[in-house]
């Protein structure tokens, strides 16, 4: 697999975008960046900025990821920022996984780890839930625990990419600029019942309302439903264009949403004239970015995360605590808020946003 | 050529240990009319398919038209000029007429696309042969048995017949019906088609079949022309037993109550102003054609219909029976035809199928069973009905038709009764069984229950009932006592128009 | 009345077609935009992957059996033809015969077992189903993944292209439903024009008559899960092309939508009965109930109710009509 450009990405398309106006909590032009910190593959893997100089000898610490499917490539992507991580401070962290996507398998590949003499293990979980016996055992050995993408009830902490509520903005702002900050715009979700998707929603209404007085939500039809299926999401597109030619704007949470309505805004003929703007995979979206269908997709980058984690747990070694502002050294990670409801959960402000120019610096 | 179009010497099958067939003889004349009878599992249906070729003897020799075969195909078979008519007709309820009666020649000749003109040629010819009128079009579905019946005999002629095996043919046709398929049995006969007949209907036999052959556990028990038969050897071929049947003798007690009066009963399109009452101890049989308002006289008893209008009495007291729960609160038992259907839970067990009635009463607090006391209760009935079975709680699908008949009436003599009401009782009952089941419904009578019997069998009727009614058209059309009674003139009231 | 209007009024696809038209004015009257050509070729277009399935699955249910695995094996069959062919060949031909291989296969596996040991459909093709989506799942890693350049140029062919010359949106109607002309048009032609087609309709009469008139019972059976196997491999790789991606598990619950959308068109559960224009009247009014709630003004939070609430008329028609039958009495009163 060829690797991204990974300078640019890991800035993020908030820097890389030309975008000014981010979101005030997304860390976007905050200092102590790690710029640096990931170079080119075949450049000189120094540290150069960290702000983080572990007080131990850290070369003796062995931190573990374990993912979800070692061959997806939304994992491979993560442990390229794994690796990256290893070579910027320097510590044994490497990544594993199980073959399929499977939470037996992949318990027993952490079970495997921790009794490798690790000192943290990181852990995608496939069902948190089916992680809580072996992560306790983990943390009886004295072993750090960190959770992403779902926390297991036994983690010491859990690391999200970003607050519900904050993507939501992100996305907003992204259609914002898109649509030229007015007009009306309907959100999508894959079934109303669907906690996060609508929570992510709720956030970019929210924004619109809170930046964007022009911005409105259609009245009549304000949320519509696609089933996670990108054929009804472009169905569900074509009849809200017809019905509502006032619409102008899409938001589009599920990963099928946005490449199902940017197919209807194509073949109504409404490129340029409708926009869209939501979560979206680099593969599945690709052509349509590239065509103009899609304005901007948005999403967290995995190899970010990997990097987040491995940090994190490297701090936690050093006996630092992680709470609201840590800087875990990547500038979509430099101010972690702590989530309201739940405070083992750490947010960062994780997102990217995929365009024409950075597309093609992902391949999964 | 030979004068016998089938002869079979001896022929035996086993089906592992078994010996459905443990050589027996069957020999057909061209042109006749032959009986089969035999009991259930006498090697009746085995004896039909060794002739069709679908089964391989084990033993013993076979001779169609003169022509020995040591091993047969069902094609030979069919090409020699055997044709089975099975009891369930073969035929394709969701088809046409027309297709019904042209598949089985096109699939012969090697058809792979359908022509709805060649169709319709077959289909009239095949018609043409008993002058048979039928809308070619109509779904079989729709057609009453005893059209399936002769759509069957006409799809069987197709095939150049010289002897047509009809399995059962009459059970489940009227005695009208009956007798046009004896005239068309008659004219086959003209065009020297044999027929071999499967029935235990004595009086059938007598009408139809010159000669006899009789089955029982596999073996020949007797042969001859049907002539020499009475109703005794006839019974004592079959089951191997000497059945004595004793007449119902009622005596009515004088200023007794009337367990049941029925004043001005009527249901739109079911039957209309039904007078009647019955005594108790008394059985009373209906008689009439399918469609004569029988079945939804005692229907509404029930309370599977609700009557339009008119008084029910029980014991005295005015009742409304709305409601099939009405029906059984007020002390009415209803055993329907299609047992099967209506009145069994074949996968349960005969335990919970005989109990079920009494659930509710004998279910404690929270609703747990006592299941002591309903294993004591349905044992002794089973004791008192003589029911063959292995344990009370295995499936009801184990037990043999006659059994399970009784499994039904066990379910409802459980129940304290008023009114027992038997529809077509012995239909589809091994003639043992039968018999068993008239004694223990004398019994019964004899203990003071009033029964109701519907039958088409007036031989049954009448030997059974003290009193019987014949129903036309919705209404009650003859009323008397039994004694008064002979067949003919009963069959004639059913029928007259 | 005559014979043939009775008939007419007596069958099921009357009062199916009855309910769509008074729907369809229903729209029109409320939004204006029914009877558009625009909006006429979207409901095609959407119509056109799920009745394909229908074919193969009313050949399933009027043998008496029921075919549950049909999105499972196109599912399987796109993925694997998708991910693993796109460098092997430019023409879109050879996608398709691998996708009606791998189908066929798998039908054939259905057939067999179904024709041989008599298990019961549903728990058989049940199973193939799981089996089919745990091979994409675990030897394959299904994941989504882009369409190759082949297949998106089938997907993006039309046939035409409907203008709305008052709002001036446009839709294409994709050259994919030329393909379910034809297969319509095949399944109507395979059911009642060839004896294999008057076998299915027998076996599911009566399955021991079929076998005792000479149908070869077995060789239908494999034929019906076979063929329906095959055409979910093709209808697969043509649901891809007019996504332009590969969606594993896309098609996931549509075995339910093409069983409710014969039976509401009357085909009959128990098997025996059913016809292709019911299948369609089924599918046309499931489609156009799904495709013009919005357009109805209806909110989404109510939108699932009034699906069911027309799904449940749909299928009254022909329920009431059977439910008369079954109660009838038999007598008829000279008078009165």
């Amino acid at each position: 697999m060829r690797l991204p450009v990974p300078r640019q990405s890991l800035r993020g398309g908030v820097e890389s975008s030309g975008e000014t106006d981010a979101p005030a909590d997304s860390g976007a032009a905050s200092g102590g960046g790690t710029l640096e910190a990931f170079t080119p593959a075949d450049g000189s893997p120094v540290a150069v900025n960290s702000i983080y100089k572990p007080a131990a000898d850290p070369s003796d610490w062995t931190i573990a990821v374990v993912v979800k499917d070692s061959s997806n490539g939304w994992f491979v992507r993560m442990e390229e920022g794994v690796k990256q991580f290893a070579d910027d401070y320097g510590i044994n962290a490497y990544q594993k996984g199980p073959v399929a996507t499977d939470a037996a398998q992949q318990v027993e590949v952490i079970e495997n780890q921790i009794n490798q003499d690790i000192d943290a293990i990181c852990v995608v979980p496939v069902d948190p839930a089916t992680c809580d016996t072996v992560l306790q055992d983990a943390k009886d050995k004295g072993i750090k625990v960190i959770c992403h993408e779902g926390s297991s009830a036994n983690c010491d902490i859990d690391l999200e990419a970003f607050s519900n509520a904050g993507y939501g903005a992100y996305i907003m702002d992204n259609l914002a600029e898109a649509m030229g900050e007015e007009g009306t715009y309907v959100t999508m979700v894959a079934h109303l019942t669907n906690a996060s998707q609508n929570e992510w929603a709720d956030g970019a209404v929210a924004r619109a309302e809170e930046a964007y007085p022009n911005l409105v939500n259609l009245e009549a039809s304000p949320r519509v439903e696609s089933e996670n299926n990108s054929e009804r999401a472009y169905e569900v597109a074509k009849e809200v264009l017809k019905t509502y030619p006032e619409v102008k704007g899409f938001v589009g949470t599920s990963s099928m949403d946005t490449p199902g309505i940017a197919r209807a805004i194509d073949e109504l003929g409404l490129n340029g004239k409708v926009f869209v703007c939501g979560t979206g995979m680099p593969n599945e979206c690709r052509e349509l970015i590239k065509s103009g269908s899609i304005h901007s997709a948005q999403l967290w980058d995995p190899a970010e995360a990997g990097y987040a984690m491995c940090v994190m747990a490297t701090m936690m070694l050093d006996g630092q605590t992680i709470g609201a502002g840590t800087d875990l050294g990547l500038a979509s990670y430099s101010d972690m808020i702590v989530n309201a409801d739940n405070s083992n959960i750490v947010e960062g402000a994780g997102w990217i946003s995929l365009k024409a120019d950075n597309v093609d610096n992902y391949s999964f | 050529m030979s004068d016998y179009i089938i002869r079979a010497k001896g022929i035996k099958k086993y089906f592992g240990g078994v010996k459905a067939l443990d050589g027996v003889d069957l020999e057909i004349k061209k042109g006749e009319v032959h009986c089969l009878a035999g009991e259930n599992g006498c090697g009746k249906s085995t004896i039909i398919n060794v002739i069709s070729g679908f089964y391989t003897p084990d033993g013993g020799e076979l001779e169609i038209d003169g022509v020995s075969y040591p091993k047969m195909t069902p094609q030979q078979s069919i090409a020699a000029g055997i044709q089975v008519i099975y009891q369930d007709l073969s035929v394709f309820p969701n088809l046409t007429v027309m297709e019904n009666l042209a598949l089985n020649m096109e699939l012969a000749s090697g058809r792979k696309f359908v022509s709805k003109k060649r169709f319709r040629e077959i289909a009239k010819e095949a018609v043409a042969k008993i002058n048979f009128e039928i809308d070619l079009d109509e779904k079989v579905e729709n057609l009453s048995v005893a059209d399936k019946q002769l759509i069957a005999i006409s799809r069987a002629l197709l095939n150049n017949a010289k002897l047509i095996i009809m399995d059962e043919p009459t059970t489940a046709i009227t005695k009208k019906e009956v007798r046009a398929l004896f005239s068309v049995i008659r004219d086959l006969q003209k065009q020297n088609i044999a027929i071999l007949f499967v029935s235990h209907k004595l009086d059938e036999v007598f009408e139809i079949a010159e000669r006899f052959t009789i089955f029982r556990n596999g073996k020949n028990t007797g042969a001859g022309d049907a002539s020499e038969l009475t109703q005794e050897k006839f019974t004592y071929y079959m089951t191997g037993r000497e059945i004595k049947e004793t007449p119902f003798v009622y005596e009515e007690k004088p200023g007794a109550q009337k367990v049941l009066e029925i004043k001005n009963l009527n249901l739109k399109n079911g039957f209309k102003n039904v007078n009647l009452s019955l005594g108790e101890g008394e059985i009373l049989g209906i008689t009439g054609l399918l469609g004569s308002g029988r079945t939804e006289l005692v229907q509404a008893l029930f309370g599977y219909h609700k009557a339009d209008s008119g008084e029910i009495y029980i014991r005295g007291n005015k009742v409304e029976i709305n409601t099939v729960k009405d029906g059984i609160k007020n002390g009415i038992g209803y055993v329907p035809p299609e047992r099967i259907v209506e009145g069994v839970f074949l996968p349960q067990s005969i335990k919970e199928n005989i109990s079920i009635e009494k659930w509710d009463e004998w279910a404690g607090p929270l609703g747990i069973m006592n299941e002591k006391k309903i294993e004591e209760v349905v044992n002794e009935w089973v004791e008192k009905l003589r029911i063959k079975l292995h344990d009370i709680n295995d499936p009801m699908n184990t037990l043999s038709g006659g059994n399970q008949q009784k499994c039904v009436l066990a379910k409802w003599l459980i129940l304290d009764l008023n009114v027992l009401i038997l529809n077509g009782p012995t239909v589809g009952v091994d003639i043992g069984a039968k018999f068993d089941i008239y004694e223990l419904v004398k019994k019964l009578a004899a203990n003071g229950l009033s029964v109701i019997i519907i039958s088409d069998d007036i031989p049954e009727i009448l030997s059974n009932c003290n009193r019987v009614i014949v129903m036309r058209r919705g209404e009650i059309v003859k009323e008397g006592l039994t004694k008064d009674m002979d067949e003919a003139s009963l069959a004639e009231f059913a029928v007259a128009d | 009345m005559n014979n043939k209007t009775k008939k007419i009024l007596h069958s099921s696809e009357f009062y199916v077609g009855v309910i769509i038209v008074l729907f369809c004015l229903l729209i029109q009257m409320r939004s204006g935009q029914f009877f558009t050509g625009n909006n006429l070729v979207d409901i095609i277009r959407s119509f056109s992957i799920p009745v394909m399935f229908c074919v193969g699955e009313l050949m399933v249910l009027i043998s008496g059996g029921v075919d549950c695995s049909f999105p499972a094996i196109a599912s399987l069959s796109m993925f694997v033809v998708c991910k693993y062919m796109e460098n092997v060949t430019t023409s879109p031909l050879p996608f398709f015969l691998v996708a009606a291989l791998i189908g066929l296969v798998f039908g054939i596996l259905n057939g067999v077992i179904i024709g041989k040991y008599r298990f019961p459909a549903l728990i058989v093709t049940l199973g193939t189903s799981s089996i089919c989506w745990g091979v994409m799942q675990g030897v394959f890693q299904s994941r989504e993944y882009p369409l190759c350049p082949t297949l998106l140029a089938v997907g993006k062919a039309k046939l035409l292209t409907a203008t709305n010359a008052e709002t001036g949106l446009s839709s294409d109607l994709p050259m994919i439903t030329v393909f379910m002309v034809l297969l319509l048009l095949l399944g109507w032609f395979i059911l009642n024009k060839t004896m294999l087609g008057r076998g299915i309709y027998a076996i599911g009469g009566d399955i021991i008559a079929a076998k005792r008139a000479g149908f070869n019972v077995f060789g239908t059976t494999v034929f019906i899960y076979a063929f329906s196997g095959m055409m979910a491999g093709i209808i697969g790789v043509f649901r891809a092309c007019m996504l332009q991606a590969v969606h594993p598990n896309n098609l996931e619950g549509l075995e339910m939508t093409a069983i409710a959308a014969c039976v509401l068109g009357g085909v009959s559960i128990t098997g025996g009965k059913g016809t292709v224009l019911q299948a369609c009247l089924g599918m046309l009014l499931l489609t156009i109930v799904s495709n013009s709630l919005i357009l109805l003004g209806i909110s989404t939070h109510w939108q699932n109710v009034v699906t069911g609430l027309i799904i449940i008329a749909g299928t009254a028609a022909t329920a009431i009509q059977n439910q008369r039958n079954a109660k009838k009495l038999a007598v008829k009163l000279t008078e009165s």
